[in-house]
């Protein structure tokens, strides 16, 4: 046994250094916690406007000649089917929106059609309980490749502005 | 730096407007829309055809940058790679520059020129009004 009365004022201060220290609890503070749930709140917003905005699958064949359509294709994508070059051809999206809540729309267009594709309308409001029709409008220029195939996607998003 | 990038440009470039923003889809696939380049001055005799040069429009006056389709005494005849139709003849002396070119294609900076494009039509969207 240890006689703590025989140690010498050396021995009381190592021994009071090597205690171990109580580990201090990490408590957020409230500036912490606040800048949490906005950021919380902000990332909710945008995983709810990328997973709700419309999402379309565009694409048109370039085929030989000139001012010539091809194929009609189907209107439930945005497939513009066989154009040849200086054709063009228009879908039209009609966008809803059924909130009580004014809308700000974005379009984003991507891939080779990108640069081919015209929009008639982005970047705008969208009025509660209201309705709006977009163009797409591609147009094939005299140096798009013949027999290739320009594809991409289109992704329409819907803001609620607050 | 960044404010003196340009002046060095144009000293080094020999022209007042070393850089321009593509706002149009004209040049496509070359050049695309948000494409920056930059431009060289170059002489008249220097010029050749299948050059991308840069001309002011008298028409609307704003910058031009196409090909350079036909060559004559008085005039050049450009025409943009996407359209069908050559342009009207231009004086060699509207002409600005030629782009500057790397393997025989125009050196472009993607999406920087767009910062232009975006605040241009950004400016025109209903949103705005």
């Amino acid at each position: 046994m240890e006689n703590s009365g025989n140690q010498t004022p050396q021995q009381k201060k190592e021994s009071k250094i090597a205690k171990p220290e109580k580990k201090e609890k990490y408590r957020m503070r409230l500036s912490d916690k606040i800048i949490a749930a906005v950021l919380a709140v902000f990332f909710i917003c945008i995983f709810y406007i990328v997973l709700d905005a419309n999402k379309y699958r565009t694409t048109v064949r370039i085929m030989p000649g000139e001012g010539m359509v091809g194929i009609n294709p189907s209107t439930a994508s945005l497939d513009f089917g066989d154009l040849s070059r200086g054709a063009s051809a228009v879908r039209r999206v009609a966008l809803k929106n059924g909130t009580n809540l004014p809308m700000y729309v974005a379009i984003l267009k991507i891939g080779s059609i990108s640069d081919l594709m015209d929009i008639s309308k982005n970047n705008f409001k969208l009025k509660p309980r209201s309705e709006e029709k977009i163009e797409f409008t591609v147009f094939v220029p005299a140096s798009a490749e013949i027999d290739k195939t320009y594809s991409g996607r289109v992704y329409l998003f819907k803001i609620p502005i607050f | 730096m960044i404010f003196a990038l340009p002046k060095l440009l144009s000293l080094g470039l020999r022209t007042p407007t070393p850089m321009a923003a593509i706002t149009s889809g004209s040049m496509w696939p070359v050049l695309r829309q948000g494409d920056l380049i930059f431009i060289q001055g170059i002489g008249a005799k220097d010029l050749k055809i299948g050059d991308v040069v840069v001309y002011r429009n008298q028409i609307n006056d704003t910058f031009t940058i196409h090909r350079i389709a036909k060559l004559e005494k008085e005039f050049i005849t450009t025409k943009g790679d996407a359209n069908f139709q050559e342009d009207p003849p231009v004086k060699y002396d509207n002409v600005v520059g030629r782009a500057v070119s790397v393997f025989k294609k125009p050196l472009r900076i993607p999406y920087i020129g767009s910062i232009t494009v975006f605040a241009s039509n950004f400016k025109n969207s209903e949103y705005v009004k």
